[in-house]
């Protein structure tokens, strides 16, 4: 890819960060996920035609 | 994106990304994290700032560092990388209380028209059913995932 593809792409370049290994495997925000999989373990999810 | 947004950095997977808010309250480590949910391709976003003493990152803090637009914008931003690596991924977010839920509202607000030309944005109503997002409502989750 050229760089200026590289500019006007949508997906950033990302660099990868060695020190964020330490969180790998952790959860970082428990009471948030516990949450939304009781929010979500109860509602119907969204069929995708309906934003279509 | 028309938001300016901070670079970022990840972990060689993907799921976990940081970046520096810079502000009025000097420089702040944000992270922002990807968890698969209970339900299979089903992720939770969650984000906060990371305390360089514990190490740990906490989501119910609120700086005021006064780039909260910038901050949200860069934030959306990794779902363009995280769904970039997981394509079918289902994202879905929600604040630690209602006052940071209304500001991940802002920031899909803010980036709505970007994020809907790749994207399905889809609110939780407080009825508990989703809807296609519609600007002003309250919600209390959002999800996304990517248009195929």
């Amino acid at each position: 890819m050229k760089v200026y593809e590289l500019n006007k792409a949508k997906i950033p370049v990302v660099k990868i960060n060695d020190k964020l290994e330490e969180f790998r495997g952790k959860i970082l925000f428990p009471k948030k996920l516990a949450l939304a999989n009781e929010m979500l373990s109860r509602v119907k999810l969204p069929a995708l035609e309906i934003s279509k | 994106m028309n938001y300016p947004r901070y670079e970022y950095s990840a972990e060689n997977e993907l799921n976990i990304f940081e970046f520096e808010s810079i502000g009025k309250k000097g420089n702040i480590t944000k992270i922002v994290q990807y968890t698969e949910m209970s339900i299979k391709g089903y992720f939770n976003l969650g984000f906060g700032d990371l305390d360089f003493k514990t190490r740990e990152v906490n989501d119910e803090i609120t700086t005021n560092n006064g780039d909260g637009q910038k901050v949200l914008a860069t934030v959306v931003s990794t779902i363009y990388s995280f769904t970039g690596k997981n394509p079918e991924a289902y994202i879905y977010a929600t604040g630690s209380s209602e006052s940071r839920t209304r500001l991940y509202r802002m920031g899909i607000t803010n980036n709505l028209e970007e994020l809907k030309k790749d994207f399905y944005v889809f609110g939780l109503r407080n009825d508990e059913q989703f809807e296609p997002f519609i600007v002003g409502e309250d919600y209390l989750g959002f999800l996304v995932t990517r248009k195929k």
